[in-house]
């Protein structure tokens, strides 16, 4: 173990540093550029999808009790299903357009949405609900004024889950050619030998997730204010429900 | 006018909520529902604005089916108080307040300006608009609950076990309150509670429910605890409901003696003449503003020097006493209960003491009451 050893390690690692600095100089227009927007839109647009899908289904999951059991049984099988699986099954019908990537990926946020819709909407109180009839809102109403509202915190949270966990998993898109930064990693590094690419790859990626997430929270903040400093109910279901999320998620990125 | 005809609920799995009710619900007044828990009180009320229909029998208000209005419209039409409040959690006071203004299509300024009026009306800070529901106290929810049940200014206001769930001081200022709201507003209220006292307090009618949704007695709250129709109403309001009903009697029609209250400069010779010709054996002493000092007992002054004044012996502590203008029977009974003299201390608006009622006055007083009741009872039962 002689200086020299550290020595030429360091010099390894600032010329490792260096080379991931040029490629990224010379590559950020295309493909850095473009990939990075491709990655957002892919993960942006299948996470509304599913929003979009799994607030119908909660809405039915909680208002008729009976549904839930085996709808939550439904969108927990569809999470098992292989990404990579799903992905060659939809290339036939809708080829290398961006769908292939943001049904699965869309599919996939129901394992998380769907329990947090039905359980947001399940823990607004009954006297404020039977309140809000009193009063006289009709069902729509109350639905869109006085429990969506309510449940917002907990729908929130799963969102915040859901679209970290399809950022990390639109990569795997780039398998049948679709997946912004996965392509970065797969077809420029990986397939090269090239690590530049990868570690910019999974640098942006992460840098995406985090900045999604900063996102979800301020938007959270501002269309909730009055569940700030608020120690209740709602913040433990809360709590819970990102950490049961938290352990999908882990389990979702091994497949 | 609301008139429950005929009118019961009989949920899917078989129980009867409510049976066959006829009850008339007059109008500016306040009806009191009690009864045992699950004795369908909750269930008549909400049949009132149609967040329960009734299986037999209809309920109509100044004589119109309420089957034949949209429940929408019915339910903006009446106020509705729950026990929990039923705030909003995602709303301001403020917002809460003009819920039902803002449903009705006001504009927003305008329900807000009505919000504010509301809130002084029942005694909220102006500051305290601005919070969410979770950041003021049980007792100011239950405030923030009855403004918003009027803030359209309903006719009806249904209000279920309102203050049950706050302390018995905070709940005693909302019914104070209320009564002071309903004195200015004469809105027709139909009121439930399990409490006997809240009902006695607030109600100018009383509906006693029985266990499986039939009534037991329909009454004015004097006439039901002067004369419960049966073992049942008997059991339900109290085995104190004689004492209860001296709420009824005015304090100041009681024999107030002058004689026996002495200053405290008095002295014991003079003092014991003054028993001597009374022939009482307690006597009450006042200081020079004739502020209530304590009693002192005949017996210890037997042995008291003559010249030595009222004031530098040791008396007896009155309790409390009674404001002979506003209290009533039950006060003075209660005021000579806690005085180890037996007697009752009456004073005026200012605390300075008109009088006192002696024992013997006092129960002369409330005795003839308990034999009317019984007078009563036996009218009634002919009629
Ligand atoms: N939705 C329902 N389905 C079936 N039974 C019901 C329903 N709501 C109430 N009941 C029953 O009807 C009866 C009367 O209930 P209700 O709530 O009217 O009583 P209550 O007098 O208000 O009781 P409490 O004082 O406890 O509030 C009870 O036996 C109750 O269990
Ligand atoms: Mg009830």
């Amino acid at each position: 173990m002689g200086e020299g050893t550290t020595a030429s390690r360091a010099a390894d690692a600032v010329a490792a540093v260096a080379e991931v600095w040029d490629w990224t100089a010379a590559n950020l227009d295309d493909p850095i550029g473009p990939k990075l927007l491709e990655h957002a839109q892919l993960s942006f647009t299948s996470v509304l999808l599913g929003l979009l899908i799994a607030l119908p289904l909660g809405l039915a999951g909680a208002r008729w009790r009976p549904l839930y059991p085996p709808m939550l049984t439904g969108v927990n099988v569809l999470y098992a299903v292989p990404s990579l699986a799903l992905f060659f099954l939809l290339l036939p019908y809708t080829g290398f357009s961006p769908w292939t990537a943001i049904i699965p990926l869309a599919l996939y946020t129901l394992a998380i949405l769907v329990p947090n819709v039905v359980d947001g909407l399940n823990q607004v109180p009954d006297h404020v609900r039977q309140a809000a009839a009193a009063m006289g809102f009709g069902p729509l109403r109350r639905l869109l004024q006085v429990e969506l509202p309510i449940a917002l915190p907990v729908i929130v949270a799963g969102l915040r889950v859901a679209s970290v966990a399809t950022i990390s998993m639109v990569s795997v898109a780039s398998l049948v050619g679709l997946g912004g930064l996965g392509q970065l990693i797969l077809t420029h590094g990986f397939k090269r030998n090239f690590p530049a690419p990868v570690i910019v790859g999974i640098i942006l990626s992460v840098a995406l997730a985090f900045l999604a997430d900063a996102v979800l929270v301020a938007l959270q903040r501002w269309l909730t204010p009055w569940a700030r400093g608020r120690e209740s109910g709602a913040t433990t279901t809360r709590n819970r429900h990102i950490a049961r999320a938290a352990v999908a998620r882990s389990r979702k990125a091994t497949t | 006018m609301i008139t429950f005809e005929g009118a019961g609920k009989r949920y899917p799995d078989g129980t009867v909520a409510v049976d066959q009710l006829d009850l008339k619900i007059p109008s500016g007044r306040t009806t009191v529902l009690v009864g045992s828990s699950g004795s369908g009180k909750t269930t008549a009320l909400r049949m009132i604005n149609r967040m329960v229909e009734p299986t037999q029998g209809t309920v109509a208000i100044d004589g119109t089916d309420v089957r034949s209005r949209d429940p929408v419209l019915l339910r903006r039409s009446i106020g509705y108080v729950i026990q929990q409040a039923g705030l909003f959690p995602h709303r301001t006071a403020v917002d809460n307040i003009a819920t039902v203004p803002l449903l009705l299509g006001w504009p927003k300024a305008r329900a807000r300006a009505r919000a504010r009026e509301l809130m002084e009306l029942v005694g909220l800070e102006p500051g305290q608009g601005r919070r969410y529901p979770h950041q003021l106290s049980g007792g100011q929810q239950q405030r923030v609950g009855v403004a918003r049940a009027l803030a359209a200014d309903p006719p009806i206001l249904l209000m279920d076990e309102p203050f049950s769930a706050v302390d018995p001081l905070v709940r005693a200022g909302l019914q104070d309150e209320l009564l002071r709201l309903q004195a200015e507003l004469h809105k027709t209220i139909v009121f439930v509670t399990h409490d006997i006292d809240e009902a006695v307090k607030l109600g100018d009618t009383i509906a006693v429910l029985r266990p499986g949704g039939r009534l037991a007695q329909v009454d004015t709250p004097e006439r039901l605890l002067a004369e419960p129709v049966d073992e049942f109403v008997a059991g339900f309001i109290g085995y104190d409901r004689g004492v209860r009903r001296l709420s009824f009697f005015p304090a100041r029609d009681l024999p107030l003696r002058s004689d026996i209250v002495l200053s405290a400069e008095t002295t014991a010779e003079q003092a014991r003449s003054v028993a001597a010709a009374s022939g009482q054996p307690w006597l009450f002493v006042v200081d020079k503003d004739r502020r209530p000092i304590g009693w002192i007992g005949s017996a210890g002054l037997a042995g008291e020097e003559g010249p030595r004044p009222l004031g530098t012996m040791g008396v007896i502590g009155y309790g409390h006493g009674f404001t002979v203008s506003t209290d009533s029977l039950r006060a003075a009974l209660d005021a000579a209960v806690l005085s180890p003299a037996g007697g009752a201390v009456g004073v005026d608006t200012d605390g300075t003491v008109i009088g006192v009622v002696t024992q013997s006055d006092l129960g002369a007083a409330i005795w003839p009451l308990g034999d009317a009741g019984g007078v009563l009872a036996a009218t009634s039962d002919n009629g």
